[in-house]
């Protein structure tokens, strides 16, 4: 398959140069998903699909675009880029629209990153019906269950680009991962909801599926009788999985465009100790079985371990090399893989005994950050704590603050990463948190 | 009229060269669009897809060879353009051509579902008996042949999108992008985005029904960014909905960028509210959000139907005061979450959920419905070929009520007024929704008095709509460019709202005590 995904990438790419484009870079990719859902104790859905798709980007006369289809007759392939190369001339010129340079071609790594298992393509109608049943009966053992609905999702992804410079490779990779979620009876017409999913890219590493079943009926369990929480500024313990999604918020504008355009609070902040110096994050592509590791980003730079901070100084931000060339930074990849975090030594339950008093964050619902000025403003699920343990259940409250702030009152980290996320996130402690609520 | 009786994916081709040639080819663009575009066709299968309707027909019955209750086929093709200015020049273009057919195979309450990208008969003969496999009975009768049922006229074009020409288009986002910078010299930069498209969708039902429609969109957008001294801000506005390139008038677009410039120059005298709960007036218009998050996916009667929603034991009940009316209505004509048909080829029409404050009906599926032996509403959408159908929202809006939006603000002694907003989320089983806030104003003794920003709003569906207190008469639906995302399917919806009073909410803020 991969040779066939190549060779078509390979076509793309001299069917542009012969259009006339200067430079070109196709991917192809394909992928088999197969999605196997169960509620209460009966199939639900199934769902069995192969897809594939075709992406080229065009450079020509100094400018350049992107185009994407799924039509793939061969036939009219030809037409499909001609029209891609015509569509680019009818823009405007810009001087900093060129392909990636092949120097960031180099050195790509060769490790092998282990993200396939062959065992995924041969699962079988029984071992997911068996693995639905497990978590389907271990999410409702509760008298209180209304419903739960368990998942099994697994599927192979193949991509292969190539480019008019040069650029040739390869990328595969496999996935699994299973889960619940479930609802609850609670009090007057309100129901609980939690679940819990896990995966990876080997079925070998995957939890039993009854352990995970029960984690997702615990997690539901205990946001029974959830009330408004106060209305307090006061010590925030976010637990690792919630985490992982505030890192990602945090770190979102921490990027070239962002920034060249204006809209990052990042900007200026490389070489700076701008945030707390418990925090070191490192981007890091080459983490074997990774769920975002690869060997090249999707312009073809080499994949790198890249610190973004280190001690709580800014080492540097994602750099694309489009906006790389415009803003004047030296490109290191646009697109983050694997985020891991240097971690505290201390487990949760450690921290909540620490902290004593505060809000102990679960989960997030809604809200949003402005990446211009870091402003922010979040929903809110988790527990008061008290007397240093996990007190009662909170929620419909509010966290309010600013992002460059918040991670400069970063006072504690735990040693527990949550491994089903691409950032690999431990507990967090912020100090002199806004809380509203009732 | 030649042009119709190409073969569709043929036309695309010729279509699309118009596009992208600005000479001599666009004027014959606009000969073509002396005739009304898309009128039902003669023979989708042929001239949209290029199947027959024989092959279909064989389809459909590979895929109900095990037995079904109801199945489909959704054939879709959808092109859809874009292009960006930044840093004063329109750099950089795509287009995104999707081409597949859903097979979709209900036996009760199961679901076995498949599609290719490949509309030949082996490979659509091959999805169809993956799609099969959830079935073990006995073969269903299929139909030999399907009966075109008239496409709606929610949202003809006289010029489809593919006839329209960058050429055209790249004034239009030089002139955003100018507008915004002569609106106020600390404006710095400006970004403009641009999108529109054209989808067709045909839809064979296992009841002999052949539903085609064709659905354009576009939106546009433009952010700002704002230097005063060291401090930096950004905004933005969009406007968005199933129209044609005539629909951009030199007025709309004015409009547009004067909100994104008003939006993010106020930021600089803007502050956080302080933390807590407080009455909330919603101001007319992107406010429906509440509508959406609130009631709006509680009423989704998927959820009902498996008991997790909120609302499931709500039906026929006073949820709200006599004066709050809640509907769903895809009948809007040319917003962005307008639908002649939904996506399992029912008629899209309106519904209400909410009438003088009494819960009235849910948003039903075909699934939902047969569990509930109800009809169903219409609201049976899925994101593409790639996605089994759910039920969803389309235009949600509430209607006029009896106060004016003066009464509302003086009825307020210490609140604020939510104006702008960039996104929402719900959980639907406890109810409890938030909104963010991007712009707004403190309102203190029923006087304006400052402008607020970046709150995140959280409340409770049922307790909240109970708690709207006040509803003014000027209601309107939002032209920006929402959508909805739910278990990993996008749509695009509109919403609306008058002026409304929620008498108590948690407002997300600073110097919490």
């Amino acid at each position: 398959m991969p040779a066939d995904l190549k060779q078509q990438a390979q076509q793309a790419v001299e069917l542009a140069k012969s259009a006339g484009a200067k430079d070109a870079w196709a991917t192809t990719s394909q992928s088999r998903d197969v999605e196997f859902e169960y509620r209460d104790g009966a199939l639900e859905k199934v769902k069995d699909t192969t897809s594939r798709s075709l992406a080229v980007q065009v450079y020509a006369d100094g400018r350049y675009s992107t185009h994407q289809t799924t039509d793939l007759n061969p036939e009219r392939l030809g037409g499909f880029v001609k029209e891609a190369v015509a569509i680019t001339r009818a823009l405007e010129p810009d001087e900093y629209r060129e392909i990636t340079a092949a120097e960031l071609f180099a050195n790509r790594p060769e490790n092998d990153l282990d993200l396939v298992d062959g065992t995924v393509a041969s699962l079988d109608r029984e071992q997911r019906l068996e693995w639905c049943e497990a978590l389907d009966v271990a999410s409702r053992a509760h008298e209180r269950v209304i419903s739960a609905t368990a998942g099994v999702y697994d599927g192979t992804q193949l991509s292969a680009s190539a480019s008019s410079n040069g650029f040739v490779g390869s990328q595969e990779s496999t996935y699994c991962w299973f889960g619940s979620s479930v609802t609850l009876k609670d009090h007057g017409d309100k129901r609980a909801e939690d679940g819990f999913y896990a995966g990876g890219a080997h079925v070998a590493d995957l939890p039993d599926a009854a352990n995970v079943g029960r984690t997702a009926l615990e997690r539901t369990l205990s946001r029974l009788d959830s009330e408004k929480g106060p209305t307090v500024k006061t010590t925030m313990v976010v637990d690792a999985r919630a985490s992982a999604s505030l890192l990602g918020r945090f770190l979102r504008p921490a990027n070239a465009r962002s920034v060249q355009q204006g809209r990052s609070f990042w900007a200026a902040l490389v070489g700076e100790q701008a945030f707390s110096d418990k925090l070191t994050v490192i981007d890091d592509p080459l983490i074997k079985r990774g769920l975002a590791s690869r060997h090249y980003d999707g312009e073809g730079i080499s994949a790198r371990a890249l610190p973004i901070i280190e001690n709580g100084v800014v080492k540097n931000i994602y750099v694309d090399t489009y906006y790389g060339r415009k803003g004047d930074m030296a490109p290191t990849t646009g697109t983050p893989s694997n985020r891991r975090i240097v971690l505290g030594d201390q487990s949760l339950q450690q921290l909540l005994g620490d902290v004593g008093e505060g809000v102990y964050v679960t989960s997030w619902l809604g809200g949003n950050a402005d990446a211009t000025t870091g402003d922010f403003s979040l929903g809110l699920r988790g527990h008061m704590i008290e007397n240093g343990l996990v007190g009662r259940p909170v929620g419909e409250m509010n966290v309010t603050g600013n992002l460059r702030d918040l991670f400069g009152q970063l006072e504690m980290l735990g040693n527990d990463p949550y491994p089903y996320s691409t950032t690999l996130a431990p507990s967090l402690v912020f100090t002199d948190v806004d809380f509203s609520g009732a | 009229m030649t042009i119709k009786r190409r073969e569709f994916l043929g036309r695309m081709a010729a279509g699309s060269a118009i596009l992208t040639v600005p000479g001599f080819l666009t004027s014959c663009g606009i000969q073509q669009a002396t005739a009304v575009a898309d009128p039902t066709p003669e023979n989708p299968f042929m001239s949209w897809f290029g199947v027959d309707q024989a092959t279909v027909a064989r389809v459909m019955s590979e895929l109900t060879a095990s037995g079904a209750d109801a199945a489909d086929l959704y054939f879709q093709h959808s092109r859809s353009n874009s292009l960006s200015l930044e840093d004063g020049i329109v750099s950089k273009a795509s287009s995104n051509i999707q081409q597949g057919v859903g097979l979709r195979v209900v036996i009760g309450e199961q679901t076995g579902y498949a599609f290719t990208e490949d509309m030949t008969l082996p490979s659509m003969l091959a999805a169809a008996r993956t799609a099969s496999a959830i079935a073990s009975g006995s073969r269903a009768v299929a139909p030999q042949a399907f009966a075109p049922k008239d496409m709606g006229g929610l949202y003809t074009t006289t010029v489809p999108w593919a006839d329209v020409g960058i050429d055209q288009k790249l004034p239009v986002l030089k002139f955003i992008e100018e507008k915004a910078k002569a609106l106020d010299p600390a404006v710095e930069k400006v970004s403009v985005f641009w999108n529109d498209g054209d989808e067709r969708v045909m839809i064979a039902t296992l009841d002999g029904n052949l539903i085609t429609d064709h659905r354009p969109m576009t939106r546009a957008t433009v952010l700002v960014t704002a230097k005063k001294g060291d401090e930096v801000q950004s905004g933005y506005s969009n406007i968005a909905a199933r129209e044609e390139f005539g629909w951009y008038t030199e007025e709309r677009l004015t409009r547009m960028v004067q909100e994104a410039v008003d939006r993010t120059m106020i930021l600089f005298d803007a502050r956080r509210p302080p933390a807590g709960e407080m009455p909330v007036i919603l101001a007319s218009g992107a406010s429906g959000i509440l509508l959406h998050e609130a009631i709006g996916h509680g009423m989704e009667a998927d959820f009902n139907r498996k008991g997790v929603s909120i609302y499931s034991d709500m039906m026929g009940k006073k949820v709200a005061e006599p004066f709050v009316t809640v509907v769903d209505q895809a009948s809007s004509p040319r917003e962005r979450g307008s639908l002649n048909y939904d996506d399992e080829g029912n008629k899209a029409g309106r519904t209400v959920m909410v009438e003088d404050g009494i819960l009235k009906s849910y948003l039903h599926d075909q699934i939902s419905a047969k569990q509930y032996d109800l009809k169903p509403t219409g609201s049976g959408r899925r994101q593409s070929y790639k996605f089994a159908p759910m039920p969803r929202m389309t235009c949600t809006f509430m209607e006029d009520g009896p106060h004016t939006k003066e009464e509302i603000i003086a009825a307020v002694d210490h609140g604020i007024i939510c104006e702008t907003y960039t996104n929402g989320q719900v959980q639907i089983g406890a109810g409890d929704y938030t909104f963010y806030v991007k712009n707004g104003w403190l309102v203190e003794g029923g006087k304006v008095t400052a402008p607020i920003k970046d709150v995140n709003i959280i409340g409770n569906g049922p307790e909240s709509l109970k708690r709207i207190t006040m509803v003014a008469n000027d209601a309107r639906l939002d032209t920006g460019g929402w959508t909805c995302g739910k278990n990993g399917q996008s749509v695009p919806v509109s919403q609306g709202i008058p002026t409304v009073l929620v008498s108590n909410m948690t407002v997300g803020g600073e110097n919490a005590s």
